[in-house]
Order: C-alpha cells, then sequence, then structure tokens
C-alpha cells in the first residue's frame, strides 16, 4: 500500500515539476492568460499520450510491434530532454526581454512558436511517466482485493502530487522571485539531463551504442540507484551507482554546453542596454546612438 | 536576435555529433547471442539468480506468468520494460564484467528482487 503510494507519487512527480515550474512562472507574467491555456492543454495533450501508451504497454493497442515502442520511448526522452534546455533558456530570455518584446511584430509571431513548444514540452513530461503509472494501477486492480485499494491509492497519490505542485507554488511565494527561478532552473537543467542518461541507456539497451565501459565504477555502497532514495535521486539527476562510460560521457558533454549556455546568457543579461536585441536600422553598421 | 540564434547553433551540434555516434556505432554487427530464460510471476523471479558467460553479450527472455504487469527493471543492466499479464519480452545485455547485476520487479518492488551473476 505505502509502496503503492510511493510510485504513484514518484511517477507523477516528473510532471508536477515540469508543470509547476512553469504554472509559478506564468504567473509572474502578464500574459499570464495565454500561457495558461497552453499549459493546461499541455496536461490534456500528456493525460492522452499516457492513455495511449499505456494501451500500448498492456499489449491492447498493437499498433507498435517488438522494439517499437522502445524506440518511440527512446524518442520521448531525448525530445523531451533537449526541449527542457530549450525552455529553461527560452524563459531566461522572455523574462528579459519581454517589455520590449510586446511592441515588435516580428517577436510576437515568435512567441507563438514557443508557446506550442511549451505545450509539447508539458506533455511529454506528462505522458511519459503517468503511462507507467497507468499500466501499474491497472495491475493493481488486476490484483486479488486490489481492487478496493485502488481508489483509495489513486486518491492519495494524486494528492501527494498536488501536495509537491502546492510546495512549488509557496515556494514561488516565500523565496525570492530570483531565487526561485534560479533554483527551478537547476531542477529543470538537472532533469534534462537524466532524461538525456536515460535515453543512452535506452540505447545501449536496444544495441545501438556500445556502453564502451560497463560498470566504469561502483558507489553502490555510498547511494545505491536500486534503492528508494537512490532510485529517486537517479530518475532525477541521471545519478547512477555503476555508470557505463558513454552515459558518463554524454553527461559531461551536456554540462559543459549547459555551463557555456548558462554563461553567455548570463553575460546578454549583465550587458543588455550596449546590445539592442532587434536590428532597430535596415542598414548594419548605422550608429543607433540615442534609441534608449 | 543574433545570441539566440548563436545558443540555437550550439544546441543543433550537440545533438548532431551525438546522431553521428549513434550511426557509428549502428554499423557494428550483431552476432549470435545466447538466451536465458526468465520467469516473472506477481513479483517472484524465477530464477531468481541467472548465471551467464561474462564478456559476451546475451538475451534474457522473460515471460510474465502471473495476473498483473510487471516492470523488467535494472539500472546495473540498463533496462527498463513494462510487460503485461501473460505478456512476453526479450532484452538484449551488452557484454558483462565479471560480477553481480541486480535487477527487480518495479511494479512489485518488495518481492521482485533477482541477480545475474557473470562468469
Amino acid at each position: 500500500m505505502g509502496n503503492a503510494l510511493f510510485i504513484v507519487w514518484r511517477e507523477s512527480a516528473e510532471a508536477m515539476l515540469v508543470v509547476g515550474i512553469l504554472y509559478a512562472w506564468l504567473k509572474h507574467r502578464p500574459d499570464a492568460a495565454t500561457g495558461m491555456r497552453f499549459l493546461w492543454g499541455g496536461v490534456a495533450a500528456g493525460a492522452g499520450l499516457a492513455l495511449v501508451l499505456a494501451l500500448v504497454m498492456l499489449g491492447i493497442a498493437s499498433t507498435l510491434s517488438g522494439n517499437g515502442l522502445d524506440y518511440f520511448q527512446l524518442a520521448i526522452m531525448l525530445v523531451a530532454s533537449a526541449l527542457i534546455v530549450q525552455m529553461v533558456f527560452w524563459m531566461r530570455r522572455h523574462g528579459r526581454t519581454f517589455k520590449k518584446d510586446l511592441e515588435a511584430n516580428m517577436a510576437r509571431n515568435a512567441r507563438a512558436a514557443n508557446w506550442w513548444g511549451l505545450l509539447i514540452v508539458v506533455a511529454l513530461a506528462v505522458g511519459r511517466e503517468t503511462a507507467e503509472t497507468v499500466v501499474f494501477l491497472y495491475g493493481l486492480g488486476a490484483e486479488k482485493g486490489g481492487i478496493a485499494n485502488l481508489p483509495v491509492v489513486l486518491v492519495l497519490g494524486l494528492a501527494a502530487a498536488f501536495a509537491t505542485f502546492w510546495l512549488l507554488q509557496q515556494g514561488s511565494r516565500i523565496l525570492s522571485w530570483r531565487l526561485f527561478f534560479r533554483v527551478s532552473e537547476i531542477l529543470l537543467l538537472l532533469l534534462a539531463g537524466a532524461l538525456l542518461v536515460s535515453g543512452i541507456e535506452k540505447l545501449i539497451a536496444l544495441d545501438v551504442v556500445p556502453a564502451l565501459v560497463d560498470p566504469v565504477w561502483n558507489t553502490s555502497r555510498l547511494l545505491d540507484d536500486s534503492g528508494r532514495l537512490g532510485g529517486l535521486i537517479a530518475s532525477f539527476t541521471g545519478y547512477r551507482s555503476r555508470p557505463a562510460l558513454l552515459p558518463l560521457l554524454a553527461l559531461a558533454a551536456y554540462w559543459i554546453v549547459v555551463c557555456l549556455l548558462l554563461n553567455r546568457s548570463g553575460r546578454a543579461a549583465a550587458a543588455p542596454a550596449s546590445a539592442p536585441a532587434k536590428p532597430a536600422s535596415p542598414v548594419e553598421g548605422l550608429p543607433r546612438a540615442g534609441r534608449n | 536576435m543574433q545570441s539566440i540564434f548563436r545558443t540555437n547553433r550550439l544546441l543543433t551540434s550537440y545533438w548532431l555529433a551525438f546522431a553521428c555516434a549513434v550511426l557509428f556505432a549502428a554499423s557494428a554487427a550483431a552476432a549470435e547471442v545466447p538466451l536465458f530464460k526468465l520467469v516473472a510471476r506477481d513479483g517472484v523471479f524465477e530464477p531468481a539468480v541467472i548465471e551467464v558467460p561474462a564478456g559476451q553479450r546475451v538475451r534474457i527472455e522473460i515471460s510474465n506468468e502471473g495476473k498483473t504487469p510487471m516492470e523488467f527493471e535494472s539500472r546495473d543492466l540498463k533496462q527498463e520494460k513494462v510487460i503485461p499479464a501473460g505478456g512476453k519480452a526479450t532484452v538484449t545485455i551488452n557484454a558483462m564484467k565479471a560480477g553481480e547485476y541486480r535487477f527487480f520487479d518495479d511494479f512489485h518492488e518488495k518481492t521482485g528482487r533477482g541477480r545475474l551473476v557473470a562468469k
């Protein structure tokens, strides 16, 4: 019972993290109403995706045969990982240039495109893990006497998930906005890295790429990734107690690129006035002084 | 605007490099791979310990003979597969060093635990 509850919470925590952070972020925006529509649209699309995935997993809808489902899940992981990174940097830019953007028509179009990106990120985050919860709950219902437990687990599990969501909203109120946003960024970037590691491991499992060296080291005595806490940390950071070399290299490359991007975006923020985001003049090289 | 494009270019090159690595590795040919059978029954693995040769790829066929779905999962072996009740799935495991590798049934975490021993 406690175990079932933990699984439901763990599987929905990822979705809650993405949805909760975006919700808190949107609340602080003047165009919140538009964004919210895309956010909840993403949640609905994710629920649909979860249901379809669950049916495929249960073998009820066998449209994806053999390894097809694995490749599909792999694609979801890698696309979600890349989109979350893009989302974090989009949030950074959007937060900074929002007022200027409002005045430019071109930027308005670009923003509409990014709302769809937001919808896809949310749909993938919700759909990916929720599918497994659906299959798990289905199994719970099939167990002896499980039917009686099912509504209880469902309600308590969802309550735990919403508590996570609520906590995130409180965090955005209690912490300073800057700090909350910084923490959110780190959590999302960690999650994207974890998805990348899972994706590469899936590629290794499907025998598409070699593991190179497996395992490189063993830290299961310090923190075992098959345990409860270790497992949770593993799914949110990409931690492995016995990592293979290739995912390790990929994670290292990922963090190097992310740090470079953060550094660049930080520098751009430090000098916003000297470098206008949009060319004010049709001819390059014309002086633009006095246009602030 | 310029900084946006630069950001994207860096991200794109990262994924491109990654795709190249995938294609390169995919060209490696597959050889004859021994098959081992594993039965899962509502959180019980049979056998709970499988002995396999080290330094060689092996396949494991998991039959779920229980009444509930199971998820064959192993971080040691980089596997994660949901198998419905009455279903069957085969996973390929890459060459391992000699040692013990744990796997578990994520939907029956308490009882569903087993080990692969590579010798």
